[in-house]
């Protein structure tokens, strides 16, 4: 396969997972294109500025988008590999300066790896007054094991929102842990952190949400969505403190259990300041019998039915 | 002529407790047939048996629908033979959009028909077709999506169970008008309350009391007896004493 090939072969199935149809061509599109350790291709606007390096195995990037610049279209980052085996470690530093307004959406592909190490090592530093979302999507074979390392350091400055969403539900899991270290130490921050997770076969999903409310008044809310079937488990590790005067967070957990798979949750709410209030939620069980009772007197079947309510949780 | 839906003396227990004790009734295509009882005489339990969830499936008699036996066929089964439930508290589906979750029911439905069923049962189309089903939506705002999701199945017999909980009065009589029209179109329908002003608008109507009918006559009959009689019929033996068992 050519550069060319690999990279229309990974935006094709970014598009088809998310990515808007120009996400990857249009003149004023933002997006960088990652095979294994080479960059396939990359395109910038003002405002915007991609350092990214080839490293061993993989890349370092650094994106900075700068002091007051909104953007209009999400940014797209593709980081994938279409072969069997390898490793990729991808390092990100990324930097919203004040006042700016950013989406990301960074496509994870591997449709083909059954023995692979897929490492993200991210910073994210958010300034005062901005709003970064970062939307990460992962695409992976139906057999393999990859092994996905997801870790990210994220702090958010005063009266800033950061919004994470990891989605995981294409194809199998393999061997995920999760790692997310969230710092709203800005005054009236905002995080909202959302992970979706299907475990199949013998899938291990580990998820480990942690915010830690430092800033005065700032709010979280953590929402974690596994389902598990055959004899995949899942261990969701959440974490909210309050520890700061008017802190807010809830913490919101629903796992799905199917077939022989296992699951567990902790969820832990701190308030470390006296004046912080952080309440949390959790569900862990097999899909109540009268939701799936509920589809079936419309005429679903009962695969049909269960379906319907997995997808629901995990759009 | 065979009726609708016959269910012959069933009889069901749960946790060793009888709480259906053979138990028949008939509902007839093209009307609204009530089912009016006391809170705990049975009434959702009857819903359940008749629309076949496993936990109920009755130890003796049987359940016809359109003179062919479905006592053994599965809730998917019953549904495809054209029989549905509205249950009392509808289940919750995060991430369903009220949209999609009305086209579950009706695969051919178009948007206005979708509106329409929402118009119906007074719900704004425009402000509710992209909310969730889910926790976000309040228990009367549930139930009427539940009850336009019924209407656009276009069922052979709607069973709606206490269709009035969690909908203001105003609105009820509205909402009535829902069902009048699809009985207008020869479904059946059959409404379980425990409100006798629900049960007055039916055309035909059964009284419940633990677990059994003890009474079928015209609704103004029905609601006259619950009134007048029926307030300590809390055990079987309580009936016999009044003579009002079958
Ligand atoms: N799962 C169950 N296990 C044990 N008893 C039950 C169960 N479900 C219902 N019952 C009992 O059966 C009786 C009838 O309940 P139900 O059918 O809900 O009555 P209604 O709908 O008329 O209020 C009640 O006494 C109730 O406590
Ligand atoms: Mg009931």
């Amino acid at each position: 396969m050519t550069a060319q090939e690999q990279m229309a072969a990974l935006i094709e199935i970014a598009e088809r997972t998310g990515a808007a149809h120009e996400a990857f061509r249009s003149d004023d599109a933002i997006y960088v294109v990652v095979h294994g350790n080479e960059i396939l291709g990359a395109h910038q606007v003002p405002g915007v500025r991609i350092e990214a390096t080839e490293t061993d195995d993989g890349i370092d990037a650094a994106i900075t988008v700068e002091r007051g610049v909104v953007l209009p279209k999400p940014v797209n980052l593709c980081f994938g590999h279409l072969g069997k085996e390898g490793r990729q470690v991808i390092q990100s530093h990324i930097v919203i300066e004040d006042g700016a307004k950013a989406v990301f959406m960074a496509h994870c592909i591997f449709p083909n790896a059954t023995l692979f190490l897929h490492a993200m090592e991210g910073t994210i530093e958010i300034g005062s007054g901005a709003s970064f979302a970062y939307r990460e999507v992962h695409v992976h074979s139906r057999e393999g094991r990859i092994e996905v390392r997801p870790v990210s350091k994220v702090r958010v400055g005063p009266g800033s929102l950061y919004e994470g969403d990891f989605t995981l539900v294409e194809g199998r899991v393999g061997d995920l842990n999760l790692d997310f270290d969230v710092e709203a130490w800005g005054a009236k921050s905002r995080v909202e952190v959302t992970s979706k997770v299907y475990g199949k076969y013998d899938d291990t999903c580990k998820v480990r949400d942690v915010v830690r409310l430092t800033g005065e008044g700032s709010s979280a809310l953590v929402k974690a969505r596994v389902v598990l079937s055959d004899a995949s488990r899942g261990l969701f590790l959440g974490m909210i403190d309050g520890a700061a005067s008017g802190a807010r967070g809830h913490l919101d957990c629903t796992e799905i259990v199917q077939g022989r798979a296992q699951a567990e949750a902790s969820p832990v709410v701190k308030a470390s300041h006296p004046e912080a209030e952080v309440t949390h939620e959790a569900a862990i069980g097999r899909i109540a019998d009268d939701k799936i009772a509920g589809l079936m007197a419309k005429g679903l079947s009962e695969d049909e039915s269960v379906d319907v309510i997995v997808s629901g949780l995990l759009r | 002529m065979t009726a609708l839906l016959e269910v012959e003396g069933i009889s069901v227990a749960r946790e060793g407790k009888k709480i259906l004790n053979r138990l028949s009734l008939k509902a007839e295509e093209g009307q609204i047939t009530g089912v009016l009882g006391r809170n705990g005489a049975g009434k959702s339990s009857l819903a359940y048996a008749v629309m076949g969830l496993a936990n109920y499936r009755p130890q003796e008699g049987r359940i016809r629908f359109r003179g062919r036996e479905i006592t053994d066929l599965s809730i998917t089964d019953r549904a495809r033979e054209g029989l549905t439930l509205a249950w009392q508290h509808p289940a919750r589906y995060e991430g369903v959009s009220v949209r999609d979750y009305l086209r579950l029911s009706s695969k051919k439905a178009e948007e206005k028909d979708l509106a329409e069923a929402l118009s119906l049962v007074l719900l704004d189309p425009r402000s509710y077709m992209d909310r969730m089903v889910d926790k976000t939506l309040s228990g009367g705002e549930r139930k009427r999506i539940e009850l336009a999701s019924v209407y656009l199945m276009k069922p052979r017999l709607a069973i709606l169970d206490e269709p009035d909980s969690g909908v203001d009065l105003l609105a009820l009589g509205e909402i009535m008008q829902v069902f009048r029209l699809l009985a207008r179109e020869g479904r059946g329908v059959l409404i379980i309350t425990h409100r006798e002003d629900v049960a007055s608008q039916c055309d035909r109507s059964y009284l419940m009391c633990s677990g059994s009918v003890v009474l079928e006559g015209t609704a103004e009959a029905v609601k006259r007896y619950f009134l007048s009689q029926c307030e300590p019929c809390q055990e079987p033996a309580a009936l016999e004493r009044e003579g009002c068992s079958e």
